[in-house]
């Protein structure tokens, strides 16, 4: 059964929203999805880049009103 | 972990060789007696032999009389040992002079001493690296007992000219420390020929054990001993003594070659030509020529050396940044303020480390993952021009 894993790194500047979606995905089993939510603009961008480069699915990336979320499948 | 990661991190930790970790396992598995054990039974006298078997191949390698030489933990253990093993040894709280850009373990040291009352002086560094001569002359004082200049530096790989300040120091008959934890057996140091009286070697960056170093101490200079306990390392350091780790120090002592350290600068000078000509927007830090063979440390301007790192890690490759943001302390390598770069210099600067298991396609790998991360980082960076166009 698949589980949808939050990530809060709100307040936090690159590169920690990175590390810890990391450090979630690691911890992951496949097919979970992490809700990754922050307010750090680069970040926004970085983490969609390090899914490409690992090969994992981005469900989304949405603008809130004023923060951001990344949805990730593993 | 992946087999097929490239990792150049080697000033971090290396990878011990196979040969090393040979000539340690019989320590653990037959011949494990401590070396005070001599006095008692055969086992004893063995594990005595190899300990001074060691010791006297790592002293020979650095022109040492074998006695010359204490076994520590490693390089941490051997600073702290030289700076407040010599400054508690005098009757009254002298001076000691220290570069701006040392490791830490002799920094926090010199810091240490400072709070207890001594006195010490932090010298700078030019735009290379290296230590101002004149200002060292200057800084010395009627009570200067001890002077603390790292040999290469850990981060920029800029070597000092040790054996100039050597002979200067002897002159003044102010004793001498040399932390040669990033040089030794890549760069020669002969005490027969050089007046250094205490010198810093580690294993852990030539391809050896961890949690073993050592501290050369020239025959004469007193210091005090930091740990209380046993008699071991001639009532220098106490601790059962770490024979195994001692005898993988000494394997891995004789298994460094002249041909391998070519092959390091090969590899360091591949590497800096590459990305100074398939990237924009890079400085060398450190200088060109007076630099260890097995470093290359390059700022990537406006993009943050975690982003590179960890970017580069998920391709499959290992490096290091003079950032220290996984710390949360957002405070930039001293090393590169140290030699005038600013806060953005820092923070996008990588230290790219060699050893004996790269290869020149290493290289190749690394700098087209370099170009493609630091290009694709630049369009998305709040550092500079780039992102901000």
């Amino acid at each position: 059964m698949s589980e949808e894993i939050k990530v809060n790194c709100l307040g936090e500047n690159c590169p920690v929203p990175l590390v810890e979606t990391r450090k979630a995905l690691r911890k992951a089993e496949k097919g979970d999805v992490l809700v990754v939510t922050g307010d750090h603009s680069a970040s926004k961008k970085e983490i969609p880049m390090a899914v490409e480069a690992m090969d994992l699915e981005l469900i989304s990336v949405e603008e809130k009103d004023d923060y951001w979320e990344i949805r990730i499948r593993k | 972990m992946s087999k097929d990661i490239v990792y150049l991190d080697n000033s971090a930790v290396t990878r011990i060789d196979e040969k090393v970790l040979d000539a340690i396992k019989p320590y653990y598995f037959d011949d494990y007696a401590v070396a005070t054990s001599e006095f008692a039974y055969t086992m004893g006298i063995e594990a005595k032999e190899a300990l001074e078997n060691a010791r006297n191949t790592i002293s020979d390698s650095i022109g040492a009389k074998s006695e010359e030489l204490i076994f520590t933990s490693g390089a941490t253990e051997s600073n702290n040992l030289a700076l407040k093993g010599v400054m508690y040894n005098q009757d009254k709280k002298g001076h000691l002079i220290v570069s701006d850009i040392e490791n830490f373990s002799v920094l926090n040291t010199a810091k240490t001493l400072e709070r207890e009352g001594y006195e010490v002086s932090y010298i700078s560094v030019d735009e290379k690296g290296k230590i101002d001569f004149e200002e060292l002359k200057e800084e010395i004082r009627a009570n200067t007992i001890l002077v603390s200049i790292q040999h290469a530096n850990q981060e920029i790989g800029t070597l000092q000219d040790i054996n100039k300040i050597a002979e200067y120091l002897h002159e003044k008959d102010i004793l001498f420390h040399t932390d040669a934890t990033h040089t030794f057996q890549r760069i020669p140091i002969d005490v027969s020929k050089t007046p250094i009286d205490l010198i810093t070697v580690a294993a852990h960056t030539i391809h050896g054990p961890r949690g073993i170093g050592g501290l050369y101490k020239r025959k004469g200079v007193k210091i005090k001993k930091l740990m209380d306990g046993g008699f071991q390392e001639n009532n220098l350091r106490a601790g059962i003594e770490n024979i195994p780790g001692a005898v993988g120090f000494a394997k891995a002592v004789e298994l460094i070659t002249e041909e391998e350290n070519s092959r390091l600068k090969e590899l360091r000078d591949y590497l800096i030509d590459k990305v100074e000509e398939e990237v924009e927007d890079v400085t060398l830090n450190g200088s060109r020529e007076d630099r260890i063979p097995q470093n290359a440390n390059i700022t990537f301007h406006y993009v943050e050396g975690e982003s590179i790192t960890l970017h580069l890690d998920m391709r499959g490759f290992a490096v290091s940044t003079g950032s220290a943001c996984f710390s949360k302390s957002l405070e930039a390598s001293h090393v590169i303020l140290g030699i005038g770069g600013d806060h953005e210099r820092a923070h996008g600067s990588i230290r790219f480390t060699f050893s004996r298991y790269n290869t020149k396609e290493d290289v190749e790998k690394i700098v087209e993952a370099v170009k493609d991360v630091v290009n694709n980082l630049r369009e998305i960076s709040p550092l500079g021009k780039k992102g901000s166009e």
